[in-house]
């Protein structure tokens, strides 16, 4: 539908050539960045959790 | 009055027994298997039928998408003679049960964005992002897009269930509507009773609109994985 790459009229370069919203490889990029970044903050949160309780006690 | 209208919905027994199962494989037995070169009226019927709808429907996809026609006629199929079998009085519609349809939805649904992802990994998590979208708007759209992908299971059993739940619901209550009225008001009761005709046509067009509304999207969610 709208999946289909027209990232040939775009030439990026550097880092954008990887992070782009435009071709494939660059919106898969962002894609797993986004929920990489989810799991880490999910991580984060369940392993301050025991500290937290320690601290109290 | 309530525990009338919502009878109907409960799993059918006989003499302690349910025979739900028994009401879910009754529509094959109407369908014929066409078994000559040449064959009887209802079976050519049926036979025209299905080359019809699946002309149709199958035109859109691929060779792999096309592996899929059996499964997407049956389907079909089922719905479309399940739901016009539940417009006959005191009938059971396996339809109208939410279990029943989440149990078609999630496994085709699931069976296309597994499919997705094992022949078109780049293009399938490529799709949670929109062409084009501005970088401040991307993590939200990319949870947005998640959402609704595992919302679409949910939709596909939920519409269906409510369009014919709703539509017996009806059918009950402007029926009953009609009783009552013939005793107070027989003028009146022949305006409920022609309400309630028109209301029955629109439930055969409803049965068979929702059967292909079902199997489309399917259909739909399977092109946009192959």
């Amino acid at each position: 539908m709208a999946g289909h790459d027209s990232g040939t009229q775009h030439q990026f370069t550097g880092i954008k050539k990887y992070f782009n919203s435009y071709t494939l490889i660059g919106r898969r990029n962002y894609v797993l960045l986004t929920y990489g970044s989810i799991l880490m903050i999910i991580l984060g949160f369940k392993m301050r959790k025991p500290k937290k309780e320690v601290s109290q006690k | 009055m309530n525990e009338n209208l919502f009878a109907s919905f409960t799993t059918p027994m006989m003499m302690g027994v349910p025979i739900v199962v028994l009401i879910i494989i009754f529509p094959s037995i109407l369908f014929p298997s066409p078994n000559r070169l040449i064959n009887n009226r209802l079976a050519t019927v049926q036979q025209w039928l299905i080359q019809l709808v699946s002309k149709y429907m199958l035109s859109i996809h691929n060779y792999k998408g096309q592996t899929w026609a059996l499964m997407l006629m049956s389907l079909i199929l089922f719905i479309g003679s399940t739901n016009l079998l539940g417009l006959l009085p005191h009938s059971f519609t396996p339809t109208t049960q939410l279990s029943m349809n989440l149990g078609m939805a999630i496994p085709l649904w699931a069976g296309t964005v597994v499919m997705g992802f094992r022949h078109k990994t780049k293009a399938s998590l490529a799709h949670f992002l929109p062409q084009g979208t501005p970088l401040p708007l991307i993590p939200m759209l990319v949870i947005i897009e998640t959402i609704s992908l595992f919302i679409q299971p949910v939709a596909l059993a939920v519409r269906l269930t409510a369009n014919i739940t709703a539509g017996h619901l009806l059918i009950h209550l402007i029926g009953g509507a009609t009783l009552v009225l013939m005793n107070i008001n027989p003028v009146t009761a022949l305006i409920t009773f022609i309400i309630l005709i028109l209301l029955t046509i629109l439930e055969l067009a409803v049965a068979l609109i929702q059967a292909y509304v079902f199997t489309l999207l399917v259909s739909l969610y399977l092109h946009d994985n192959t």
